[in-house]
Formats: structure tokens, C-alpha cells, sequence
């Protein structure tokens, strides 16, 4: 809301320093902007909350500044003479859609004399309209007395060529669905049936609220005008000035709650006005339809509630002297609370709380302390936070950064890639971004977005993780968000497979880790061979595979990617956060190398079972080192794992003769087990 | 074949060529390796080389020259790592100094995002001051986006176009008279939730994603981060709220600041204030706050005649923002490897 130095001062002193006053505005509610001169005087920026369309109104800054400095109020009371005959004999209103014009008023003035308005006026109306709008012109005397009462008082007004109105009538009703409209602004525009016109006997004049009509605007040869005053429904008003992307002073003013009684006191100023400057004879009366259904209702102030809420004391006298000077008028008092009836023009005034921000913001928000005692309190942290603590500072440290992509992406990642689940994907009415609008049910395709990204910025080293929600839509009920870490490696399988596991182990997961085959749902995504399943124990953790080669052109990747996946809630329900102490062993420690010769078919996994169980208690750690290939000595589909035993007592020292027992233990059990042999012995 | 693709092959093949030599170990590797890559017969480059009967003519003279540069290169890395290579021996000679101004053999350390490092340190300094984190669902219902925080059908607030509500809402809910579920457009919907389970008193914080339809430009992106605290107890006045902010703002900038309360208008709180801070010579924007409104309370169950409380809530790109001096706020989100080495 722009207000003009200027005219302030016909309702109020402005004896104090300007800045300042703009200050104090601030601090009591009129956020200033900023303030820049035009001509000779000077603009305000007044940021107006929704809830204090009053201030949107040269008036309603007025009296502010009046209750801040504690100053008389000086208003216009508006009556102007009426020496036509009875405006209803030859001219009629109707209203066939209540819902959208609960009130309606028009009173008609014959005879004006159209010219410039008075300089004065034009200076003001410049200097509010003129720095949001570089080509505003002053437009007629009846058109800028309109604007310059809506700029008054907040109440939009508009005034029609009466000459141009069909049919001695205005209607009131909703447009026809696809019904044309040309615009005061020269455009012209397709109406839906939501929308609130003003019509004549013959076709629309006005888009109610929002905009008049080119062909029965106010012009030099217009000779009689009516001037409407009425209120709109704030939300169709809303929905009209959207659709349309059209927003004027008026639809900005009618979108909130005004003053039911500003509709008649700013038609009574405005005909006063156009007699004073444009000449003519006012009808008698008005034509009025509807009537406001708001009554004020009284408020309770408990004098103890100031003190609760505030946090500081305010003799009653000040908060009683606040209250009236804003306007209310004070029905009833005791020694513990004021009853007060708020006014007209304050309608968000209905709880004893509103009266409490009323008093706090004239009082003053600086007396409030900022150095009270605030008991102490235990606080804590979750599990989950801990956790999450775990993952940032292990995959950092293993190289890996953090990312954080959206949660909205487009539907074809979405049905590229379902690891978590089948069901459709939820979407948003209206994209997030261009082409954005399904929930994602994966971070990989994000995370692969990622690689193409700085793979176009020829970044080296692209290793990304990121902790968020992916959004599972379930059969019934809302959908399961669940928190997932991604990573994406340039890496090959086992770098990424050993940064999981070196996670699982920072966590103290002692639930082992297991691999299964991946799903026909990897299919297409990861490559058929480099793919598993993560479990542990017998839970789903995740996935880890390598990016296909269609998978990589879908995202248009160059290099090799790998891709992981795992279930955050699984990690933190396994993690031991508090870990016990064990007693170690004060003996060495004595290793043992294997090297077994097996068909290709016996898994890492299977290997390593029979080795520990045939170990028993003293194997401390069975470590894998290499796989290789010898079929000329060994035939074909054979292989040659080498691995490394670590046995360890916890009441002596290990001799050789111990571990090669155990050896030969572990060897057996490889025969029976895979009908592998030990090389080498 | 396209020009850009045979021109990236050869790109792809120099560097690959340059790190196998280089990670040859001894004669006999770097062998294997020249004969990978520059093997007349079987070699990458002979085979790269075929492919130039593909490339369009026009490109071709581009194609051909772009051959040569590669060949070229790779054979001088692999001269280059023969000498190397030959030279090992008498690298331990006595005569050859150790030079200690050689760079070390660094790790690759990752880097954990800023807004994750900005929400830990808010975490951690509420965390101090009595506040527990509390987490809640991004998908909301009416009720807890809209109803419980005091915001009526009418309100701007609800309009589609400035929120997300999901496509499948009805559906999904299941319900006869279904009630739009959308994104949450803040995170204020944790605290209904925490207050509808708990009795008083109340001390949170809620943070996490939330999501409004702004075009994404350098200071708008329609998800960002938010983080929202909630005291309630028998005997909470706004002198608390300035208090708990004026400590949370010390903590923040590691020095003594004051705080100042400018009117301001939320549904959820009543009186509503714009906090801010003095900090370096000037008022800084904090965020919103407020007493909550009674009729908060009373939707979670709460006697407003028993309890009272403060709320407030800040965006963390913001703050982020002007802690570290990022001036576009998609940055966060384009996860450019370089930006997030930064922080």
C-alpha cells in the first residue's frame, strides 16, 4: 500500500520527523518498504497483512498514526445534497446471485461536467499510483474521484456512464460460461460461470470487483454517471482476478474483509466530491440491495491475561486508552477486564487474543524482555538421529557426498525403476518443476540425474548419497514415507558392496549381511549380472547393482555407475547405539593361508559358512583375498580361492600345531561340504 | 556415427590409456598395457580408428585430425612412462634427493551438504535449550495442514495454487467424503500431531521439507526446508519466546544479540510476530512467531485457559544462504560436486 505524505495530513498532524514515523509504523504493524518522492511529495511502501484491509486506506494508516502519536483524527464526514428525484423511479438493480453480491448500492448524478480532476487530487493519486505503474495518467474528474476515495477509504467504487446503460437496469449476476468481456484496460476477456458480472438490460458493463467495462466507462461525453458501492464475495473475487490474471486495486481490496460500513459512507463521499468538482444534481436516496450480516460483537478482556500472554504488566489505564483510541468503544469495565465492541472497520477483532496483539503492538513489542529465565529441560535425540549421525560421517569419509534432490519427479523415472514397490505412483495435481509431478518411489533416478549433471560439468569423482523419504502409495490409508539412503558410486560392485558393509560395521550391526538374487523389477535398470539384494538376517535392506547399459543411456551417462539402495528404518532398529565392552584376549593371535581349489559354482558366501563352522570358537576372522583362474592344471569350471584363517585363544597362546589341526578341520569340512582341496600342502 | 560420439570415445580413450600406463607396475605390465591400447592389430585405438568409416564426410577432416591429437598423445604418455619405467631402478641411488615438498598422498574425503550441516548446528543448539526433534509425514491431510492450525476453508492459503495437493487424493483416502492429502506447506503440521499425542508440557522442534508452488528462481524453489519450535506449558508468555530467541540467535552467531518483535499476521498464532536480529550493524529477518492460537489448542484438545505457548519457524535456505553467501538457492539443489566441496 502506497500513502502519500501529503495526504495524510488532511486527518492527521504529521509534526514528527518522517523516518521516524515510518519506523514506529514498522514496529507496529505497517512493515515500511521503503519511501521515494514523487514531485513534491513523498511515497510511503506500507506492507498491509491480510487481516488489515482498514490500512489499505489513507484513513486507516491515518489513525494508526494518530493512536501511535496519540493525536486527533480529523475525518471528512460526507453529505452531499441531493436535489434530484427519487433515484428508484426510473432506474432498477437486481441481484440473481446473492452468493457472489451480498450488497449492492447505487446512487445516480445528472448533469456533470467532465474535465481534469483539481491538481491537487492529481498530485495525489500520482504519487500513490505512480511508482508501482510509470504510465499512469490522471484519467477524468469522476474516474479520479472514484480512485481517489478508494484510496481514501479502501472501498472500491466504480462509476458508469449512465447514458450507455440498455434498459434503465443493472443485474447482478454470474457470466455465462465462455461469455466475452472487453476491459477498461482495452483486452478482452473469456468469462467462466463462477464469475460475478455487472450486466445492463442488454449484456455485462463491469467483471464484478475486478474491472469495468470499455464501452460504458466514464468519458468526455458522458453527461450522467452512477456510481456503484457494493461487496463482493471475497473468494469469488479471488478466483475471478487468478483466472484472469487480472489484479486491480479494487479485486486486491475486495479479497478481504472491508468495512460493511465504508460501502455507504464512500459512495456519500464520492457524490459529495463530483458535485464539488464535476457540477450536477444528486438523485435523492439510493438504490441499495442487501445488507451486511456482520454484527459487532463484545469482547472480554481479563486485565490478568495481559501479563500471561504479553509477559510484562501494562497498567489498566493505558490498555483501556489503546483500545478505545483504536476505535472500540468500551461497553462495560470491572477491576479484572473491559468490555469492549470493536468497529466496522476492525472485523478481525473477535477474541479477547486479538485485543491482547492490539495492546502488545501499541504498547510497544521492545518492552517485552528478552532476558527472562526459561526453565531448563532434559531434551532429546532419537534413534534415527543418531543413525543418520552414523551414515554422514562414514560415507563422508569414505568419499562419498552428500545430495539432496527432489521429491517430486517426472512419471517416466518413476516407472523406470520400482525397487520399493508396485503400486502406482502418487502424483501432484501441478508439477513441481517442469515435467515433475509423480512422488518419488526411488532416490536412484535422482541420484543418477545427479552423475548426468556433473558428468556435464566433466566433474571427476561423482560418489553421492543422500538420506530422504521415498513415497509408497499402499492399497488403503496414506502412503508409507520411508526414509532411504541412496548412493551411487563410480566405483565397481565390491567398492560399493565394501562401503555398505563398512557402514553396517561403524553402525555395530552384528545381524549378518546376505545377498539374494535381485527381482525381475531390476530388470531394464541394473545389469543382469552385477545385481543383489541386501538382507539382513532375513529382512529386506536394499539393493546394490550396476547401471545396464540402457539404464545409462536413459540418464545419458557415459561412465559406468553403481547404484544402491538401503531401508533406513532396518539400519536403525540393527544398530547398536550403546556398545558393550568384551573381555579381548591376552594371547597372540596365528593366521593361516588357504588356498582351495573349487568348482566355479561354490559361492563366496557358502565357502565361508563351512569355514567358520568347522573353525569353531578360536577362528577370530575369516578374511577372503583372491579368486583365480587355473583350468589347465585344475579343469575346467574351477576356480582358486585363496583365503586367510585367524585363530586366536582366550587362555593361552595358540601353538602352530593347534592352528594346523584347525586347518585340516576346515579343510575337511571343504571337501565334504564343496569338494574343494587345499593347493599347496 | 555421430561426430560428438567418435570425438568422446577418443576423449574417454586418452584418459584411459594415460591411467593404464601409468598404473603399470613393471616392463611386462606396461607391455600388456601398449598392446591394449596401441596394438596394431586388436589395439582400442586401431579399433576406434575403424569406426571413422562411419563418420558423416563433412566431419570426417574434424574426425581424422581428432584421431592424430589422440594417437599422438597416447603414444607420447606411453614413451613417457617406458622412460619412467626404466628409471625405477636407480631411483634409490644415493645421489637422488627426497623431496619433502612433494605433494602427500591425500584421501578422498565427501562433504556433507550445507543444509544438512545448517539444520544439525539448529539441531543441536535447540537441542541445548530444552527442545527434542520430533519428525512427521511430508504427505498431509486437511486436518493437520489447514483445520488444526486455524485455517479456515476460505483462506488463502488452501487455494490449489499454492499448494500440491496429490492427484490421487480421493482415492487413496478412501474415504466417502474425501479431503484433499497434499505436500505439507510447512512443517507446523508435526507439532499438531505431536500435540495431539502428548500432554503438556510441550518443548519441540520440527523440521523437514516442505513444498510450494513457486517458480524456482535464484531466491524461490518450491521445496525447501523449514524448521519450527513449539513450547507449551502452564506459564508461557511472549517475554519466553524473545528470551528462547534472543539464546537460540547468541548461540547461532556465537555473540551476545537482541532480538526485536515486529507485528505480523499468521493463523496460527495470535499475537503473530516477524522476529528479527541485530547483528554486524543492522536488523536481519529471523522468522515468524507468535503465541499459539487458542484455537490451535483447543483443536489438539488443550484447555487455552490451562496452557499457553509460542511458536516460530524459519526457513533454513535462508539462513544458509546468508551464512555461507550462496545467492542462488537452486544451487542446493543441482548438487554440483564442486559447490558441495565448499562447505
Amino acid at each position: 500500500m502506497l500513502v502519500s505524505w501529503d495526504w495524510l495530513k488532511q486527518y492527521v498532524a504529521l509534526d514528527m520527523d518522517r523516518e521516524e514515523l515510518e519506523n514506529r509504523l514498522a514496529m507496529s504493524g505497517l512493515n515500511h518498504e521503503g519511501s521515494e518522492p514523487v514531485g513534491s511529495d513523498i511515497a510511503i511502501d506500507l506492507e498491509v497483512t491480510s487481516n488489515r484491509p482498514d490500512c489499505l486506506g489513507h484513513i486507516g494508516v491515518a489513525r494508526e498514526i494518530a493512536v501511535l502519536y496519540n493525536q486527533a483524527l480529523t475525518l471528512p464526514s460526507p453529505q452531499p445534497k441531493t436535489s434530484g428525484p427519487d433515484v428508484n423511479t426510473d432506474f432498477s438493480v437486481s441481484i440473481t446471485a446473492p452468493e457472489l453480491c451480498p450488497r449492492y448500492t447505487a446512487r445516480i448524478i445528472r448533469g456533470v461536467t467532465i474535465k481534469d480532476s483539481p491538481m491537487w487530487m492529481q498530485d495525489q493519486l500520482r504519487t500513490v499510483f505512480l511508482p508501482a505503474n510509470r504510465d499512469w495518467k490522471p484519467i477524468n474528474n469522476v474516474a479520479d474521484i472514484t480512485n481517489y476515495v478508494l484510496m481514501e477509504a479502501g472501498q472500491p467504487l466504480h462509476a458508469f456512464d449512465l447514458g450507455k446503460l440498455a434498459g434503465g437496469q443493472i443485474i447482478v449476476r454470474a457470466a455465462e460460461q465462455g461469455e466475452k468481456f472487453a476491459a477498461i484496460d482495452h483486452r478482452e476477456y473469456e468469462l467462466q460461470s463462477e464469475m460475478c458480472v455487472i450486466a445492463d438490460g442488454a449484456k455485462s458493463i463491469a467483471i464484478a470487483g475486478v474491472m469495468g467495462g470499455a464501452e460504458t466507462e466514464v468519458s468526455e461525453q458522458t453527461v450522467d454517471v452512477l456510481i456503484e458501492s457494493a461487496d463482493f464475495t471475497a473468494m469469488s473475487i479471488r478466483a475471478t482476478s487468478r483466472a484472469l490474471n487480472l489484479h486491480s486495486p479494487s479485486s486486491y481490496r475486495f479479497e478481504r474483509a472491508l468495512d460493511p460500513a465504508g460501502v455507504d459512507w464512500a459512495s456519500q463521499r464520492c457524490c459529495e466530491l463530483i458535485l464539488e468538482h464535476c457540477g450536477g444534481v444528486l438523485d435523492a436516496g439510493m438504490i441499495e440491495l442487501g445488507k451486511s450480516t456482520w454484527q459487532a460483537e463484545p469482547i472480554v478482556l481479563r486485565l490478568s491475561q495481559v501479563e500471561r500472554i504479553l509477559g510484562i504488566k501494562i497498567d489498566a489505564a493505558e490498555v483501556r486508552s489503546i483500545l478505545i483510541a483504536l476505535g472500540n468503544a468500551a461497553s462495560a469495565s470491572t477491576t479484572e477486564s473491559i468490555t469492549v465492541i470493536p468497529p466496522s472497520w476492525r472485523r478481525d477483532l473477535t477474541r479477547e487474543c486479538d485485543l491482547l496483539e492490539e495492546i502488545a503492538r501499541i504498547h510497544g513489542y521492545e518492552k517485552i524482555p528478552e532476558d527472562v529465565g526459561v526453565p531448563m529441560a532434559a531434551s532429546f535425540r532419537s534413534d534415527e538421529d543418531r543413525v543418520a549421525e552414523v551414515i554422514r560421517t562414514t560415507l563422508t569419509a569414505t568419499g562419498f557426498d552428500e545430495s539432496l534432490t527432489g521429491s517430486v519427479v517426472p512419471l517416466a523415472w518413476t516407472n523406470q525403476f520400482i525397487p520399493w514397490a508396485t503400486a502406482t505412483p502418487l502424483r501432484t495435481i501441478s508439477p513441481m518443476l517442469q515435467g515433475a509431478d509423480a512422488l518419488r518411489t526411488s532416490l536412484t533416478p535422482s541420484l543418477l540425474e545427479v552423475r548426468r549433471i556433473n558428468q556435464s560439468l566433466a566433474n571427476p569423482a561423482v560418489e553421492l548419497f543422500e538420506t530422504a523419504k521415498v513415497y509408497l502409495p499402499q492399497a488403503a490409508g496414506l502412503p508409507v514415507e520411508q526414509k532411504t539412503v541412496g548412493l551411487t558410486s563410480s566405483g565397481d560392485f565390491y567398492h560399493l558392496k565394501g562401503v555398505i558393509e563398512s557402514l553396517l560395521d561403524k553402525l555395530k550391526i552384528t545381524t549378518p549381511l546376505s545377498v539374494a538374487a535381485a527381482g525381475e523389477e531390476f530388470d531394464g535398470l541394473l545389469d543382469n549380472q552385477q545385481r543383489c539384494a541386501l538382507l539382513l538376517g532375513d529382512e529386506i535392506l536394499g539393493f546394490l547393482g550396476q547401471v545396464s547399459k540402457p539404464g545409462l543411456k536413459a540418464f545419458s551417462l557415459k561412465t559406468a555407475a553403481m547404484v544402491a539402495e538401503l531401508k533406513m528404518a532396518l539400519l536403525v532398529d540393527l544398530a547398536t547405539l550403546i556398545p558393550q565392552h568384551q573381555n579381548l584376549s591376552a594371547f597372540p593371535a596365528i593366521s593361516r593361508d588357504l588356498n582351495i581349489v573349487l568348482q566355479e559354482s561354490v559361492r563366496w558366501d557358502q565357502l565361508q559358512a563351512t569355514v567358520e563352522q568347522a573353525a569353531g570358537e578360536a577362528l577370530e576372522a575369516v578374511g577372503y583375498q583372491e579368486t583365480y583362474h587355473a583350468p589347465d592344471q585344475d579343469g575346467a569350471n574351477t576356480k582358486r580361492v585363496l583365503l586367510n584363517v585367524k585363530f586366536r585363544r582366550a587362555d593361552a597362546t595358540m601353538t602352530g600345531e593347534e592352528a594346523d589341526a584347525i586347518r585340516d578341520t576346515i579343510v575337511q569340512a571343504i571337501a565334504a561340504n564343496h569338494n574343494g582341496k587345499l593347493l599347496g600342502v | 556415427m555421430a561426430l560428438q560420439d567418435f570425438l568422446d570415445q577418443l576423449d574417454e580413450l586418452g584418459t584411459a590409456a594415460a591411467t593404464a600406463f601409468g598404473e603399470a607396475v613393471d616392463t611386462e605390465a606396461l607391455e600388456a598395457a601398449r598392446v591394449t591400447f596401441l596394438g596394431a592389430k586388436k589395439g582400442r585405438l586401431k579399433s576406434v580408428q575403424q569406426q571413422m568409416g562411419s563418420i558423416e564426410r563433412e566431419d570426417k577432416p574434424t574426425a581424422g585430425k581428432a584421431f592424430n591429437a589422440t594417437k599422438g598423445r597416447i603414444e607420447a604418455t606411453f614413451e613417457a612412462a617406458q622412460q619412467r619405467s626404466n628409471s625405477t631402478a636407480s631411483d634409490s641411488s644415493a645421489n637422488n634427493q627426497f623431496d619433502t615438498s612433494l605433494p602427500g598422498t591425500t584421501f578422498r574425503c565427501g562433504n556433507v551438504h550445507p543444509i544438512t550441516q545448517t539444520i544439525e548446528e539448529l539441531k543441536d543448539i535447540m537441542g541445548r535449550l530444552g527442545f527434542s526433534i520430533v519428525d512427521g509425514p511430508e504427505i498431509e491431510d486437511d486436518w493437520h495442514n489447514f483445520v488444526a492450525l486455524n485455517i479456515p476453508d476460505d483462506h488463502p492459503a488452501r487455494d490449489p495454487l499454492e499448494n500440491f495437493y496429490l492427484a490421487t487424493a480421493d482415492a487413496i483416502s478412501g474415504d466417502k467424503d474425501p479431503v484433499g492429502l497434499l505436500l505439507r506447506s510447512q512443517t507446523s503440521t508435526v507439532q499438531i500431531r505431536v500435540m495431539e499425542k502428548t500432554a503438556p508440557p510441550i518443548r519441540i522442534i520440527s523440521l523437514g521439507r516442505v513444498y510450494r508452488p513457486d517458480t524456482a528462481d535464484a531466491t524461490h524453489y518450491p521445496m525447501f526446508h523449514q524448521i519450527e519450535g513449539l513450547m507449551i506449558d502452564t506459564d508461557v508468555s511472549m517475554a519466553d519466546l524473545k528470551s528462547v530467541l534472543r539464546l537460540f540467535a547468541t548461540s547461532y552467531l556465537g555473540d551476545d544479540v537482541t532480538i526485536r518483535f515486529r507485528p505480523s499476521f499468521f493463523p496460527f498464532t495470535e499475537p503473530s510476530v516477524e522476529a528479527d536480529y541485530y547483528w554486524n550493524g543492522q536488523w536481519v529477518e529471523f522468522g515468524g512467531a507468535g503465541m499459539v492460537d487458542p484455537n490451535v489448542l483447543k483443536a489438539v484438545g488443550y484447555d487455552p485457559e490451562e496452557v499457553t505457548g509460542f511458536a516460530f519457524g524459519l526457513g533454513v535456505e535462508r539462513l544458509c544462504m546468508r551464512r555461507h553467501g550462496v545467492t542462488d538457492i537452486r544451487e542446493f539443489y543441482k548438487n554440483d560436486v564442486r559447490f558441495l566441496a565448499q562447505f
